[in-house]
């Protein structure tokens, strides 16, 4: 018995041990669908879709993948669905035509039928010109790329994709998603887990899921409505302090349910509708209040968490730096071999800055990083950090210098307290200074109870929050923070850059790297990388003139016409 | 089992595996270096023994009987004095093995046709060697001055090594170690190393079943331990000079035959566990301790404890050891051997079906 609906799952859940992740569910998703699954980190999102894809069998209830049984036919179902796991899902040493080919061979498509497709999808993924090139030598986003190539090549009824952006530099996720639209107007199913609130605003429906529970499902104009008419805008015009003060005024209104705070502004839900001239006269003078339309970010903050407590973010005091020099390189080249990974980097950043650093992957961010910190040696030019110089890495250098990976680098094994405790150690407090500091460090960065679990079982807003404590205990005068907020969850992003903000505010200088370009926004000023070169460097407003842009363009729009006009945009930049 | 996408997982496999130039040089150059390291280090003959002499005597007689020792190929003549003081330190540090005391007015009894005592002292901190240096003295010291003459002769043939080389019995019981020591950790790597980064998802994901992803595992591996086994018993037997008393054809089946169980352990541990360094661990520990305590290399597994015999018929390289032994030294036919070859293909049989059983096709 065949069901004309890709996927009907009934009273479907999963448990762990004890732990439930995926309470018993009902949904089922229509042919030609686009389903996009919502969820902060932990909510059971791949979970769920490796349940569909008949990879996990379900503790209770059952599902129907195109007709079939998960738990009964699940190599049938393979046989005909796409499923792209989160991680790797190549083969580094096979070429990208190797890798392409022996997905195609175990997925029984016949040789003349592979021709043809694999010529079309390496085309259309821009992959065509580096098929003999391995895996391991492509960018993040060429492999995303590939992995969608192997999970197409046998034209698969149902696409079932776990954040197919993470880790993609903006420009290769909007070919990611070019390729998936295509495949849409050919009638493919698909299923996507993403943290990406663009990603799912492109998707016909949205599943919002919560510690297991689906909490809303609906399209987006339906997941919306509720909140119309409790959004707002608030500029901080010529107030005092401007958006400090405001929010902490904020704060005392009974009727606000979260404050957001952006770049720019603040962005208030409220509890119930309420006229703007009501609410108008609840602030200041001077602030200017202008109703919005309500975004599924702002969504997703207002269903899982209530959050108008300023008390969680404390208020740092600015430290007296004197008038020491914050970051500055001048004429920085790196190279591994003939290829030049950084060359002639300048630029300056003083004291209290907060820097996005912007570019695709494979543009040299992390080595770039990674030279300012001394941790791989400058070939030419030279660079200082808190005045000291970065070659060589001495002592003095690393007592300056706060360094958070991509990865997060703790100790999976130990627990978060014993973390932060062996940082301190390795940063030379002991006892009572060590103690002390922990206690700040966690009072930062909003960690106040921790629990008593290896930090491996933590979710990764909680580990990227530890991460942030470790990184700051010597409370070091410059911080590097190298795509911070990869992979977690809106809200957890969001607080993550308040307490970023309030370091710069306290006269830490901050360098960031990230994917998310609305998050740029938050940054004084943003430095454009592409293959090594710096293309672009200063303000948004300054960039956004320059480049001849509206004066409030997005920072997507500033990125995406920097790296046009830089030429390469197509010969390069979508190259590794 | 489809043809073509077994083929696609041989093709890939080999393709990863050549294009991974650590994995090729720890299949190649490691059991080389083992072969070696122990075709040299593991001698079980006694010989040159370090000897000291006391001689209190210092007669014709006394100097002839320490000439015989002197020339004699078992030992080695280290200290000769005339002061019996010597002799307790020189044991002590190890200077010599054995000492010989002649005592004074050994020439005179000799010469009366009295019984003439020689006291041997022998270091029986390592007994294998304690006991052969006192009975290698024993027969020099009774053929002294010349051979005794007695009712029953003692005609002794050493059959199968009669030149008691040791190397002859050593190599070939290390291709048995080797081929457990190697080919399953490669193996073993194989499969955790998908699991290790995420790829294996895809494999769930696919039409691709568990039989076919070991057997496409497998057939690449295989082929590179058989490699492994041409490669050992070539420089084997023509380095170390061991004679093949057998059939090579026989010797090099049985072997593909063992190979395979080997490969297949590795399999198994690998479909058991979830990380290289556990899969590492996990191989070694039971691939490549019980292959040297249990198999039968160097301690003879008749003098175990029955508990412990009985154990070590669960690893499989004392069936092999005892085949390859057969056939290099003793010539060991089909029949001789196919016992315990019908063993390992029992084994293999089980560890395959085991390993694919294990293959789960589920994330958990």
């Amino acid at each position: 018995m065949s069901s004309p609906e890709p996927i009907v799952a009934k009273g479907l859940g999963r448990q762990f041990g004890g732990n439930v992740v995926i309470e018993p569910l009902d949904v089922s998703v229509g042919c030609g669908q686009r389903v996009g699954i919502v969820g902060a980190d932990g909510a059971g999102k791949t979970t769920l879709l490796q349940m569909l894809a008949g990879i996990l069998d379900p503790t209770v209830g059952e599902c129907q993948v195109l007709g079939v049984d998960t738990r009964q036919g699940a190599k049938q179902i393979a046989a005909r669905i796409g499923y792209m796991s989160q991680g790797f899902t190549l083969y580094d040493r096979l070429s990208v035509k190797e890798n392409l080919s022996f997905a195609a061979r175990i997925r029984d498509v016949p040789d003349e039928l592979y021709r043809e497709r694999s010529e079309r999808l390496l085309s259309m993924s821009g992959l065509g010109r580096f098929t003999d090139r391995p895996a391991a030598k492509l960018s993040g986003g060429m492999r995303k790329k590939l992995s969608l190539c192997t999970n197409l090549v046998h034209e698969p009824e149902l696409l079932i994709l776990d954040e197919p952006g993470l880790g993609v530099d903006p420009l290769s996720r909007r070919h990611l998603w070019a390729m998936l639209d295509r495949f849409r107007a050919q009638g493919l199913t698909m299923v996507v887990a993403t943290s990406y609130m663009d990603e799912a605003e492109l998707c016909d429906r949205i599943l919002l899921l919560e510690q297991g529970r689906v909490l809303a499902d609906g399209s987006l104009e339906e997941l919306l409505r509720p909140a119309a008419g409790r959004v707002f805008t608030v500029n901080a015009g010529n107030i005092g302090r401007g958006l400090r003060e405001l929010s902490g005024i904020l704060a005392h209104i009974q009727s606000v349910h979260s404050v957001q705070w952006l770049p720019d502004h603040l962005r208030l839900v409220m509890n119930a509708d309420i006229a703007e001239n009501q609410l108008a006269e609840l602030l200041p003078e001077g602030a200017h209040l202008a109703a919005a339309e309500p975004r599924l970010e702002g969504l997703f903050v207002l269903r899982t968490e209530k959050m108008t407590g300023e008390q969680q973010f404390p208020k740092l005091t600015r430290q007296d730096r004197g008038k020491e020099e914050g970051l500055v390189a001048t004429g920085l080249s790196v190279r591994f071999g003939h290829f030049k990974a950084v060359d002639r980097v300048s630029f300056e950043a003083p004291s209290g800055e907060l820097l996005a650093l912007l570019g695709p992957n494979g543009a040299g961010k992390t080595t770039l990083i990674r030279a300012l910190c001394g941790l791989v040696a400058i070939d030419e030019g030279s660079a200082r950090v808190a005045g000291v110089s970065s070659g060589g890495g001495s002592t003095a250098l690393r007592r300056q210098i706060g360094y958070m990976s991509q990865r997060f680098s703790l100790y999976l094994e130990l627990t978060p307290w014993e973390n932060l405790r062996f940082f301190a150690n390795a940063y030379g407090l002991a006892g009572g200074a060590a103690r002390a500091a922990i206690d700040w460090a966690r009072e930062v960065t909003g960690l106040t109870d921790i629990p008593d679990k290896l930090t491996g079982d933590l979710s990764s807003a909680l580990r990227q929050r530890l991460a942030l404590a470790c990184s700051l205990l010597h409370r070091p005068r410059v911080l590097f923070l190298d795509e911070p907020t990869s992979g977690v969850d809106p809200v957890a992003r969001y607080r993550f850059w308040r307490v970023i903000r309030e370091l710069a505010a306290s006269g830490m200088t901050v360098l960031v790297t990230t994917h998310y370009l609305e998050e740029a926004a938050y940054c004084d000023r943003l430095a454009l990388m592409l293959d090594g070169r710096l293309l672009a460097h200063g303000s948004r407003s300054s960039l956004n003139h320059s480049l001849g842009l509206e004066a409030d363009a997005t920072v997507e729009t500033l990125f995406t016409a920097a790296i046009e006009q830089a030429g390469t945009a197509n010969s390069r930049a979508l190259g590794p | 089992m489809k043809a073509h996408r077994l083929g696609a997982l041989i093709v890939k496999e080999s393709r990863e595996l050549i294009r991974d130039p650590v994995t090729v040089a720890l299949a190649v150059i490691m059991p080389l270096i083992m072969l070696f390291l122990f075709g040299y280090a593991v001698n079980l003959d006694v010989e040159q023994v370090a000897v000291g002499i006391y001689d209190l005597d210092n007669t014709p007689a006394s100097r002839e009987l320490t000439a015989r020792f002197d020339s004699s190929r078992y030992f080695q003549l280290e200290q000769k004095t005339t002061d019996l003081h010597d002799l307790e330190s020189a044991l002590q540090s190890s200077t010599i093995s054995m000492g010989v005391v002649i005592p004074a007015g050994f020439a005179r009894q000799l010469l009366r046709g009295d019984e003439a005592p020689v006291q041997v002292v022998v270091d029986g901190g390592y007994p294998v060697l304690g006991r052969l240096a006192s009975a290698y003295a024993e027969a020099v010291i009774t053929n002294f001055p010349a051979p005794r003459q007695s009712a029953v002769r003692v005609q002794a043939r050493v059959w199968f090594n009669p030149s008691l080389r040791s190397v002859n019995f050593v190599i070939p019981g290390l291709f048995a170690v080797i081929l457990m020591a190697f080919p399953p950790l490669l193996t073993a790597l194989a499969i955790v190393r998908e699991k290790e980064t995420g790829t294996i998802e895809q494999i769930y994901a696919s039409p691709v079943t568990s039989t076919e992803f070991v057997v496409g595992k497998l057939v690449p591996y295989g082929l590179v331990a058989f490699l492994e086994i041409l490669m050992v018993m070539v420089v084997g037997f023509a380095w170390f000079h061991v004679p093949i008393a057998g059939s090579p054809i026989l010797l090099l089946t049985s072997a593909f035959v063992y190979v395979l169980t080997t490969v297949g352990i590795g399999l198994l541990v690998s479909s058991l566990v979830r990380t290289q360094l556990a899969a590492m661990l996990i191989t070694l520990i039971v691939t490549l301790m019980p292959s040297f305590l249990f198999s039968g290399f160097l301690f003879p597994l008749f003098t175990m404890p029955l508990t412990l015999q009985l154990y070590s018929w669960l690893f499989p390289a004392g069936y092999f050891m005892e085949i390859s032994r057969g056939i290099v030294l003793k010539s060991a036919g089909l029949e001789a051997v196919l016992p315990n070859l019908m063993m390992l293909i029992v084994y293999t049989v089980m560890v395959f079906v085991f390993a694919a059983w294990r293959m789960k096709q589920k994330v958990a």
